[in-house]
């Protein structure tokens, strides 16, 4: 954090180069495209505020990247269009979209300078040579790069790599910004010190930005909403913590964050689990009286010691605030249970705890 | 001061130049044996090449009483029919490699960024003029070109251009995988290269040594090319020397071999140093063309 701070303290005194007049608008409207007989999306529906970040999280495959390189003009939807602040993009090409986007491979032209790498863009829409250096300069000075302009690709880190070609992204002024899984090459130490930069830096230009990614901590910490996506649709698109707390659909908190899956007896429109009666939730995804299990998130468990407890605490991880507790309740059954480390610290492993459900209502699904 | 916070930035990485040094670290002794076996391996290669040419230039200076003579050499540009025999060679060995050059380029590059599923079609296209034996490849030429082709000696610069044609392809081949090209366009394109300049600035830069390295070998190939020449009845320069030697002084022809080599390879070095020209720009570690003003 201190570093982002550091560096938006050096950008204040700089001229911040702006995508134009406060954001774009960007709309995709049931976009589909088929590869023979694979629909790699199926009816993409997505908006995205001016200067929002939107971040599609989805399994591989899903069509994330198929989705970005459709807005970036790289492919054709079969159906379906794209609008900036409410044109249709589809009679134009990348070249002339003015989107920037940092791609997931390394993608700096090896034969060029750092400097060279962001100023080619500039070079291109023929801004003359003096200017050019020093927007490049500042760029590069942007993502903390100053000393490295004459560097060649090869002689920079994977990070350094990425921020080179985020400035040459943000170099043109773009409208937009597409970033397809840009740190997934990264070792993990880095990944999460760009992601804060890359955040800081986006909400600072005020550029509508779609991330692209398969991590869902990276999504959820990096977007004002993020849209899970599954098997080229948009499955719920939601601020991050309301697709926590709230998922609309089992997939959906499979997907984010951790969860429990635990059997339930299914009495008419309620359900028993863990000694308990529950609610079933709205968009729970079982059919009449199929057998089903309910998700429930690590921290939506309560424990008590208990020597009558059919619970067996068989690990304990202190995560800080949080102990995270493995509770063995059967022998199909195992729980994950996070509780504040202040109450966990009469629970030793293979004490004897009951397990109970904190909410009254729970998520179901199809049990396998 | 600056420096620091800059490097400081993001990961807290090494400094380049640190990184490159720490990654050729190679221990004292392990260093030692790879230079032996390295000078046996030079001494062996050296040898397989240079004793054949070193037999060739001391025939080329001997007499057949046993003596030493420069005449084989310096009646050489003078011998009856030489200087047509050689530009007609270098004409050849040119227009075959420009194109060959100008049709394998553009080829290579929609196979690998557009339609790569006929990159295995062309793996094995690409053997086929290598594996068919030339006087096949002459005698299906010759029956299929039109006349007025037939009656020029482009005829061979067409049947060279078949022969180059693996050469340039399959090093253009290796540049391309050797790095993500479709990317690279990608972002070019994203930055608003059309794709003319994506390929001048992009592409071309990336590829021009493995270009020039299949046009090296074009260029010798076409310029040392024996059978289809002789079989076309053309007195190109191979054919000359073959001509010369079996009617003249065999020590001229050796003369002539080696004269050759040596144009050959003085075309090599002048289209090496045109590739790696730029590239062997020194490898700039420090941060002086990055400080800001
Ligand atoms: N050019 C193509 N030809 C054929 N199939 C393709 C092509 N591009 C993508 N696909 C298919 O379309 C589907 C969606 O691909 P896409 O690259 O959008 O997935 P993704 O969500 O980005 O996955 P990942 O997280 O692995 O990058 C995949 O099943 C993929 O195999
Ligand atoms: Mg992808």
């Amino acid at each position: 954090m201190t570093m982002v701070g550091r560096t938006l303290g050096r950008m204040e005194a700089t001229a911040l180069p702006h995508g134009g007049n406060g954001g774009t608008t960007v709309e995709l409207l049931g976009l589909s495209r088929a590869y023979g007989s694979l629909r790699a999306l199926d009816g993409l529906d997505l908006r995205l505020e001016p200067g929002e970040l939107v971040a599609l999280l989805g399994p591989s495959g899903c069509g994330k990247t198929t989705a970005l390189r459709i807005v970036a003009g790289f492919e054709a939807p079969d159906t379906g269009r794209v609008l900036l602040d409410g044109d249709d993009t589809v009679a134009l090409p990348p070249q002339r979209r003015n989107m920037g986007m940092v791609f997931q491979g390394y993608s700096l032209f090896p034969t060029m300078t750092a400097e060279d790498n962001v100023a080619f863009g500039l070079r291109l829409r023929k801004v003359s040579r003096t200017e050019r250096r020093r927007r490049a300069r500042e760029l590069l000075e942007l993502v903390g790069l100053e000393h490295h302009g004459a560097h060649f690709p090869h002689q920079l880190s994977g990070g350094q790599q990425q921020r080179v070609a985020l400035a040459r992204a943000l170099a043109v002024e773009p409208r937009v910004l597409l970033l397809d899984e840009p740190l997934s090459a990264l070792d993990a130490k880095v990944r999460v010190q760009l992601r804060e930069h890359i955040r800081a830096l986006q909400q600072r230009v005020g550029i509508t930005t779609l991330f692209v990614t398969h991590d869902q901590e990276e999504a959820m910490s990096m977007a004002d909403r993020v849209g899970v996506m599954r098997a080229g649709r948009l499955e719920q698109i939601a601020p991050p913590p309301e697709l926590y707390a709230h998922p609309a659909t089992a997939f959906v908190a499979q997907f984010v964050g951790t969860m429990n899956r635990v059997p339930v007896e299914r009495r008419g429109d309620h359900v028993h689990l863990l000694g308990r009666r529950a609610r079933v939730r709205p968009g729970s995804t079982v059919a009449g009286s199929a057998p089903a299990v309910a998700l429930v998130r690590p921290e939506g468990l309560a424990l008590t010691p208990d020597r009558h407890g059919e619970g067996i605490v068989t690990a304990m991880t202190f995560l800080g605030y949080v102990t995270r507790l493995e509770i063995l309740v059967s022998a199909e059954l195992a729980l994950k249970v996070d509780r504040p480390s202040v109450e966990t610290g009469g629970i030793a492993v293979g004490d004897a705890v009951r397990v109970e459900l904190v909410d009254d209502d729970v998520l179901l699904t199809a049990a396998d | 001061m600056a420096a620091v916070t800059g490097l400081g930035g993001i990961g807290g990485v090494a400094p380049p130049a640190a990184r490159l040094r720490a990654r050729r670290g190679l221990g004292r002794g392990r260093w030692r044996e790879l230079r032996w076996w390295r000078l046996a391996v030079l001494v062996v290669v050296g040898a397989y090449f240079l004793v054949p040419l070193y037999a060739a230039l001391r025939f080329s200076f001997s007499t057949t009483t046993g003596g030493w003579s420069v005449s084989a050499w310096t009646s050489l540009p003078a011998a009856q029919g030489f200087g047509p025999a050689f530009l007609l060679s270098l004409r050849l060995a040119l227009v075959a490699t420009v194109l060959t050059v100008l049709l394998v380029v553009p080829a290579g590059l929609v196979v690998h960024l557009r339609l790569p599923r006929l990159r295995a079609v062309m793996d094995v296209a690409t053997t086929l003029p290598i594996v068919i034996p030339p006087i096949v490849l002459i005698l299906g030429l010759l029956a299929a070109a039109p006349p007025w082709l037939k009656a020029t000696p482009y005829l061979l610069a067409l049947e060279y251009a078949v022969l180059g044609f693996p050469f340039v392809y399959r090093s253009l081949d290796a540049g391309l995988r050797a790095i993500d090209h479709a990317t690279l366009v990608d972002a070019s394109r994203s930055l608003g290269g059309g794709w003319m300049v994506t390929f001048a600035r992009v592409l071309l830069p990336n590829l021009r040594t493995a270009i020039l390295s299949g046009t090296v070998l074009c260029v010798a190939l076409a310029f040392g090319e024996f059978t289809m020449a002789s079989l076309d009845q053309y007195q190109t320069f191979p054919v000359w020397i073959v001509n010369f030697d079996q009617s003249n002084s065999p020590q001229t022809s050796v003369a002539a071999s080696i004269a050759a080599l040596g144009v050959t390879w003085i075309l090599l070095l002048g289209l090496s140093l045109l590739g790696g020209g730029r590239k062997r720009r020194p490898r700039q570690t420090d941060d002086a063309g990055g400080a800001t003003p």
